[in-house]
Formats: structure tokens, C-alpha cells, sequence
């Protein structure tokens, strides 16, 4: 239910199916276990109705179909205490109730807390799960959705059927063994190297072949997918050249444009650039006396130079940004902003402003008196290691920040440790990539504060920004929802929690002979189920 | 001999040396740069931006001021342990204040439950120790076990790979803090040396005559035999610098051990795994380690 990080997320995929799922050759949600996309019926003014059908064909890998008691299970699931779903819970609060029509068992309606636009997609971007497999006597159904809702995560003493229910979940071990727990996706998985490999093969009756016309999201053409797991960007890079692999997704951008220019590799392999939504941002750690106040963090953020990283290091490909929303997004992005410079002058104009003075020699640093005794601007930066563009900008900014006089000391952290680091609140800045996408304006699970502690890494969260949060999450049309995006672009600038610094370019490489790619902006990049090969050529 | 002194002469006028870029400046506008290219990096940049020549001169520094303390550090606690391990063997005798002191000392240095309880044994045992008290008992204690028996200890393990579990143990460690472990896993060689040689030393003529002109024995150890027990260090010590050099830059290239931003010809030498085009970032560190290991064998040569 917690998934770690993309590559996760892209594995699960191939497992699982979703009501709705993003389509790359159009780039917009399309219905794959779901008939059609949901339709909509306001409630009064601040209730919303979706219905949804189930696919006639769509079915588990046991035969049983899969019905709207399976898409109220997993809901309800999502707010079951003693599962890793802090996330899910916040992400799917707003389904209030799961009406099954009685006369059609896969038909439902989901009643949402309120007529958002974005919850019409996002109320069918979920995994469904089977309730046979966790819940075989349906105990379950004895709860409603609204009830376990209520029950705070932290519930010490559940009743004994949700007790165990997570035990059976936290058994199956879906995170290591996701063979264990059923789905009704295309792949199945076959091996598992850790750290080496994950081999997937395709059902020889997959539900989906018998849906016709078949849609693009429930296309599934290699009989069998391998992922190479090389966390060295130069040694997969010398993969996808000897042909060990076939496609290399994310590919730093100096590689991608060497490869590029070699005369070799150009005629084995085709490269695709698309613009991404993965924003690279430095964030602060808000619960840390010394960043608690924005004027502070304006300062420090002043320190990054992010035109100079963005040429230096991705060449230039990508795009600077005021915010979390990608400037191709033009109704959404704050045009009226101004990237936040890099002017270490105007950052000691702004430490003075703070109520920070200078010590008597260069190294007593900058210190204050507060109510809770004096202070010293002393930063510990975390970053992951297995990137070289997070090592350059932690350099250039303690580089700048002792430039101003404020030490900063460096703390390269392998990636398993970099999540539970920042979940630990054991930094003062970070730097990382966000990776969106251009569907959901959903804040609360990283900068709500009722986040805090879960997905909310800097701990930032003030009355306003969260009354504007939610009121993101709900609008009802979607040029209010612009206007209330652009003013939340200002106030993150103003409060400071993270400096959104640039979009990266999405890069692919892959074999010439693989066709039906659809390199695209979303996440991973290009459809791996889409992907065929290409005849072998005749000619001579 | 020159290069060696050249390196010293560098390492300590780093920070003076007129360099176009500090070690840390970042210049973006010249990532991965080849020699000689624009911008004033005769030595090319690395995948970060800086200037290779400038890390090149202050990894000598990271280099020199890091491998030889930890060399000489490494090289006195084997004399001592050695030393006295050859000199008294196991038969030595210890009053029971001078146990309570080390076991109360350890006790609380390691932390262990209820570190009071340590200082105050420890305390006991010091008192006891200056006045005399009631603890004039002795107790064996077996000197050469122990010594060698931590030796043994610490060469079953490879060396390589018990300082990168130690580093990694302790996650992050400053320069300060790898000195020291080098030093700590790097003296039973010379302790070895410096003991064979007590142990023929002991039974020399002058130190059963100084023991016969009523000297105490401490003195004897530390005025007479010790002087003569570490003559083999000098040849040894050249090799434990090449040693230590090439553990430090080994350390570096896989980034345990030294802060990111301290340059280092190791980690030069990893930036090349980022930037495989970039030969200049693996061939001018490899030929200063190249040299430098070289003349410090050259200098063991010289020394026999």
C-alpha cells in the first residue's frame, strides 16, 4: 500500500489495475477496469456523486470477476489502522461512502465530499485488491467507509477483525512478495533478484484480450518484461550500448547527449526528450528553531543557483520554475512570479531582517537570541548519493552559503536511508525530485500539517496554507481552481518550506528496433506494455 | 626524495598557492571540461565544476596531513604496545589499584551500564595508586597476550574492509575522526616488529647491567631499550605511508570516510566512474598515487 518510489510504483502496474489509468498516447485518464469514466451528479452544493461499471471481462487470475465489493474493500482497506496507508489515507479522504447497486453487482457510486474536479479522476487512480484473497469471510462489509474513516490512524486497540486483517495484509507481504496478493493486471511476476532483477510474464489469458475494441490502457504486447536494476547511470549506460538492455528510461541528461552525438550509438539507438513533470526542489526543515521563520528560508533559498545548475548540469534542458506546476502548464503556473534569484548579497539582507547578527569573527556564523535562548545558523544538508546532480547543487549551495558565512555541512545518504532520513525530520535542507504529474493538484499529503510526520517532510503548515489546500483539492471548476493554484504558488514563495528550482527533461533511449514507445511527460516516461519490436529488416 | 619533499612543500602551501580556482568553487558554466579548454582549468573540471588542478593540490593536502599522523600515530602506539609486550612478555606483575584504574577507566569510556560505577572504581584505584592504601596485592598480567592477541585480531579481518564497517558504522565521519581510525587499525605490524626486536634486546648485556645497578625497570624500558627496539620502523615507515595512502584514496574512491567537500585524489579518481569520457579526472591522480607509492618504496630501498 506504501509504495517507496517510482520504479516501485511502475512494477506494481503490471500487476494491478486501476478504475481509470493514464493514457500515453493521448496523455489524459482513460477507463481500464472501469466501463467508461465515471458519471458525475452533484448533490446539493457540496456533495458529488460518480458512477462507476466494472468491465464485464475484468477478472482475477482465479476466474472470479471483479466486483464493486472488491473496489469497496480496497477503499475501506486504505483506512484500516495498522496498515502502511498514511498516504492512501489522505489521499483518498474525500470518498465519504461506496453505494453498490444491488441489482448490478459491478456497478457503484462513490460519494465524494465535494464537487472537485480533480476528484473524478482521482477517485478511480487506485489498485483494486481482492477481497477474497484478504478478507475471505467478507468481515469487512460489517464496517462502512465513513466509519473506519473516523477511526484515527493511531487507533491503539481496533476491533479484532481489523487486527486481523492487517496481520493477514502484513503476512501476504504484498511490499516483498506481491505474487502472494492476487491482481487482475496484465503481468505476473516470475523472479525477483533483489537489487539485480524483477522478470515479469505476461497471463496467457489476461481478462483484457477479450475486450473489443481493446483501449490503449489495457494494451499488454511483450510476453515477458525484465528490469535491470544498475544503479550507476555510466554502467547502464555501457548496457543499453552492448544491447543488454533495451531501454534506458531517465537517463541523466550528460549521458543522454554524449550518447547522442556518438555516431555508434545513434545508429543502434533512438533517443526521446519530453518535457517532465519531476520538479527538483531544496527543502527546509521547518520544526528546526533557526528555519522556523520564512524570512530565514527566503534567505537560504537565495543561495541556490539553479539557472547556473540547470546549464551546468542538465545542460540546459529543462525549465526553471516559481513553483510545484510545470510552466507548460500555462493555466495553472504563476506567470507573475519571479524565480527565486540567486543573490547571496540579498540573502545576508534578508538573515539581518531576520534578526540574525554576524559574529565577531568569520568562523562564530550567524547567531540570534530568541525566546527559547540564542541560536546559531549551522545547516546539516542531506541528498541522495546515486545522483550526480543532487552531490552539484548541495556543493554549489554550501559553497554559496559559506560564501555569506553560514557552514553547512554535507550528508550524502543512500536512497533507502534519504526517505527515512527526511521522514525522521534528522536534516535541516534537503534536495530532491518531486516527481507529479498533470493531473492531480492534491497538496495534503506533503504540505498539509496534518501530514506532518508522514508525508509532510519539511513540517510546514499554517491555517491559511491549509485552508487553501483543501480548497484546491476542492474546487469545483477548474479555472477557480487555476486562480486558487496561482495563489498558492505565491504564498509556498513567500513561506518558503521548499524552493521549487527547475523541471527536468525526461530522456529515453532504446534499442532502434522497439516500436510503439509513446515517450511521454508522464510517469515512467514511456508505456513499457505498449512497446513491440519491429520486424527484422530484409534488405540487405 | 624530491617529490616527496615537493608534496610536503604542496601540501603545506595549499592554501598560498596562487590557483585560477579555490578547491570548492563550483563553475558551472565548465562541468566535465578537458584540459586546457576555456575558462583558465588547465587540468580540466571534474562532474561537478571544479578545477582539477586545485583539488589535485589540496587532495595532496587531504593526503599528506591525513596519511602521515595516522602513519606516525600508527607507528607509536606499535612501539609502545610492542615494545612493552617484548620487554615484560607475560610475566609482568600489576597492583590491584593500577586494574581498578584501567577497568574503571574502560568502564566508563565504553559507556557501560552505570558509567558513575566506573569513575568511582576507577577513582578508587587512582587514590589507592598515590597513597599507598590497602590494595599493595598484585595481579599477572599477561602483556604479550594481550597485545598480540589484538593484533591477531585485528589482521583477521581485512583491513579494507574493517575500516569501511567501522566508517560506515558511524555514518559520517569528519578527518579528524579517520586519523584516528587509521592509526587504531594500522599499528600491529610495527608492534610486531618493535616486539621481536625487544625480545632480543631484553637479554642484551647493557640492560642486565643497567637492572643490576639497582635501575627501575620503566626506566630501563623507555631510556635504554626502547630507543634500540624501533630501528626497524624507519624501514617500515615509508611502507605504511604507501599503505595508508593507497587505504585512504581506496576509502575516497568508494566515498566512506572524508566529507564530500574535501578534496581528495581517491575521490577524483571516482568522479571518473561518472564521467567515463573524462580521462583527465582517472590519469592525473592515478600518476600522483603512482609516484608517490613509488618514491616511498624508492625510500625504503634508500633506508637498508
Amino acid at each position: 500500500m506504501a509504495l517507496a518510489n517510482q520504479p516501485a510504483i511502475d512494477a506494481i502496474n503490471l500487476l494491478n489495475c486501476s478504475l481509470l489509468q493514464a493514457d500515453f498516447a493521448t496523455n489524459r485518464f482513460a477507463p481500464a477496469l472501469a466501463e467508461a469514466l465515471p458519471t458525475v451528479q452533484l448533490l446539493g452544493d457540496s456533495l458529488m456523486r460518480l458512477q462507476y461499471t466494472l468491465r464485464p471481462e475484468a477478472a482475477w487470475d482465479n476466474g472470479r470477476p471483479v466486483l464493486a465489493t472488491d473496489v469497496a474493500f480496497t477503499l475501506k482497506l486504505m483506512f484500516c489502522p495498522g496498515l502502511p496507508n498514511e498516504r492512501a489515507r489522505s489521499d483518498y479522504s474525500f470518498i465519504r461512502e461506496v453505494l453498490i447497486d444491488p441489482k448490478n453487482p459491478r456497478r457503484f457510486s462513490l460519494v465524494c465530499t465535494s464537487q472537485s474536479v480533480e476528484y473524478v479522476q482521482a477517485s478511480g487512480d487506485f489498485f483494486v485488491l481482492p477481497e477474497a484473497a484478504l478478507d475471505p469471510k467478507s468481515e469487512l462489509r460489517a464496517f462502512s467507509l465513513a466509519e473506519l474513516q473516523r477511526r484515527p490512524a493511531s487507533d491503539k486497540a481496533p476491533p479484532a477483525v481489523l487486527q486481523a486483517l492487517a496481520r493477514r495484509y502484513a503476512a501476504a507481504t504484498p511490499g516483498q512478495t506481491p505474487a502472494r496478493l492476487p491482481g487482475c493486471g496484465p503481468y505476473q511476476l516470475v523472479k525477483w533478484e533483489k537489487d539485480r532483477s524483477l522478470r515479469f510474464r505476461r497471463k496467457p489469458g489476461w481478462w483484457a484480450d477479450r475486450v473489443r475494441p481493446r483501449p490503449f490502457v489495457l494494451e499488454a504486447r511483450p510476453a515477458q518484461l525484465e528490469y535491470a536494476i544498475i544503479p550507476d547511470a555510466a554502467t547502464a549506460s555501457l548496457a543499453l550500448q552492448r544491447g543488454d538492455i533495451d531501454v534506458f528510461p531517465q537517463m541523466p541528461t550528460r549521458e543522454f547527449i554524449r550518447l547522442r552525438q556518438a555516431p555508434t550509438a545513434r545508429a543502434a539507438l533512438n533517443f526521446y526528450t519530453t518535457a517532465s513533470h519531476d520538479v527538483v526542489i531544496a527543502g527546509f526543515n521547518t520544526r528546526q528553531p533557526p528555519l522556523s521563520d520564512a524570512l530565514t528560508r527566503q534567505a537560504l533559498g537565495r543561495c541556490f543557483d539553479a539557472a547556473g545548475i540547470l546549464q551546468g548540469s542538465e545542460l540546459g534542458e529543462g525549465r526553471r520554475t516559481v513553483g510545484l506546476i510545470s510552466p507548460a502548464d500555462r493555466r495553472n503556473y504563476n506567470d507573475s512570479l519571479a524565480p527565486v534569484p540567486f543573490d547571496p548579497a540579498g540573502a545576508v539582507a534578508l538573515l539581518r531582517r531576520a534578526g540574525w547578527r554576524r559574529g565577531a569573527t568569520a568562523e562564530a556564523g550567524w547567531q540570534r537570541n530568541s525566546a527559547h535562548g540564542p541560536q546559531l545558523l549551522r545547516l546539516t544538508m542531506r541528498y541522495r548519493t546515486d545522483e550526480p546532480l543532487f552531490a552539484t547543487m548541495a556543493l554549489q549551495f554550501q559553497a554559496a552559503a559559506a560564501g555569506i558565512g553560514v557552514p553547512v555541512r554535507l550528508l550524502p545518504t543512500e536512497s533507502g536511508n534519504f526517505s527515512e532520513a527526511l521522514h525522521n525530520g534528522e536534516f535541516d535542507v534537503y534536495v530532491r525530485a518531486l516527481r507529479g504529474n498533470p493531473f492531480m493538484f492534491n497538496f495534503t499529503s506533503f504540505l498539509h500539517s496534518q501530514a506532518v510526520g508522514a508525508g509532510n517532510t519539511t513540517g510546514f503548515g499554517t491555517p491559511e496554507s491549509d485552508r487553501l489546500i483543501e480548497a484546491i483539492a476542492a474546487a469545483s471548476t477548474v479555472p477557480h481552481r487555476a486562480q486558487l493554484l496561482r495563489r498558492f504558488q505565491t504564498l509556498l514563495q513567500r513561506e518558503m518550506p521548499l524552493v521549487p528550482l527547475f523541471f527536468r527533461s525526461n530522456h529515453v533511449a532504446a534499442q532502434k528496433r522497439l516500436t510503439h514507445l509513446y515517450p511521454t511527460s508522464l510517469k515512467p516516461g514511456f508505456a513499457a506494455m505498449a512497446i513491440d519490436e519491429a520486424p527484422p529488416s530484409t534488405s540487405p | 626524495m624530491a617529490w616527496l619533499a615537493l608534496l610536503v612543500l604542496v601540501a603545506v602551501a595549499a592554501p598560498a598557492l596562487p590557483l585560477p580556482y579555490p578547491p570548492h568553487t563550483l563553475d558551472l558554466a565548465h562541468i566535465a571540461q578537458a584540459p586546457l579548454g576555456p575558462g583558465r582549468h588547465w587540468l580540466g573540471t571534474d562532474g561537478q565544476g571544479r578545477d582539477v588542478l586545485s583539488l589535485l593540490v589540496f587532495g595532496t593536502r587531504t593526503a599528506v596531513l591525513l596519511t602521515l599522523p595516522a602513519a606516525l600515530l600508527a607507528a607509536i602506539i606499535g612501539a609502545l604496545l610492542g615494545g612493552a609486550a617484548g620487554f615484560w612478555g607475560n610475566r609482568a606483575h600489576v597492583g590491584l589499584a593500577y586494574w581498578a584504574l584501567a577497568v574503571g577507566g574502560v568502564w566508563w569510556a565504553l559507556r557501560l551500564p552505570a558509567p558513575w560505577l566506573g569513575l568511582a572504581v576507577g577513582a578508587a584505584g587512582l587514590a589507592s595508586a598515590v597513597v599507598g592504601g590497602p590494595w599493595r596485592l598484585t595481579w599477572r598480567l599477561p602483556l604479550d597476550a594481550l597485545v598480540m592477541g589484538g593484533a591477531a585480531a585485528l589482521d583477521t579481518v581485512p583491513r579494507l574492509v574493517l575500516v569501511v564497517a567501522l566508517a560506515a558504522s558511524v555514518g559520517s565521519i569528519s578527518a579528524s575522526g579517520l586519523l584516528a581510525l587509521l592509526a587504531l587499525t594500522s599499528w600491529p605490524t610495527s608492534a610486531r616488529l618493535v616486539r621481536a626486536q625487544m625480545q632480543r634486546i631484553r637479554t642484551l648485556p647493557f640492560v642486565e647491567a643497567a637492572q643490576a645497578a639497582g635501575m627501575s625497570t620503566g626506566h630501563i624500558w623507555l631510556k635504554h631499550a626502547i630507543p634500540h627496539a624501533i630501528k626497524p620502523l624507519q624501514t617500515l615507515f615509508p611502507l605504511s605511508l604507501a599503505r595508508l595512502l593507497g587505504l585512504e584514496s581506496t576509502l575516497s574512491f568508494l566515498g566512506i570516510g572524508l566529507p564530500p567537500e574535501v578534496a581528495s585524489w581517491g575521490r577524483l579518481l571516482a568522479s571518473y566512474r561518472q564521467e567515463p569520457t573524462a580521462w583527465w579526472l582517472f590519469l592525473f591522480p592515478s600518476i600522483m598515487l603512482t609516484i608517490s607509492i613509488l618514491s616511498l618504496y624508492q625510500l625504503t630501498k634508500m633506508r637498508k
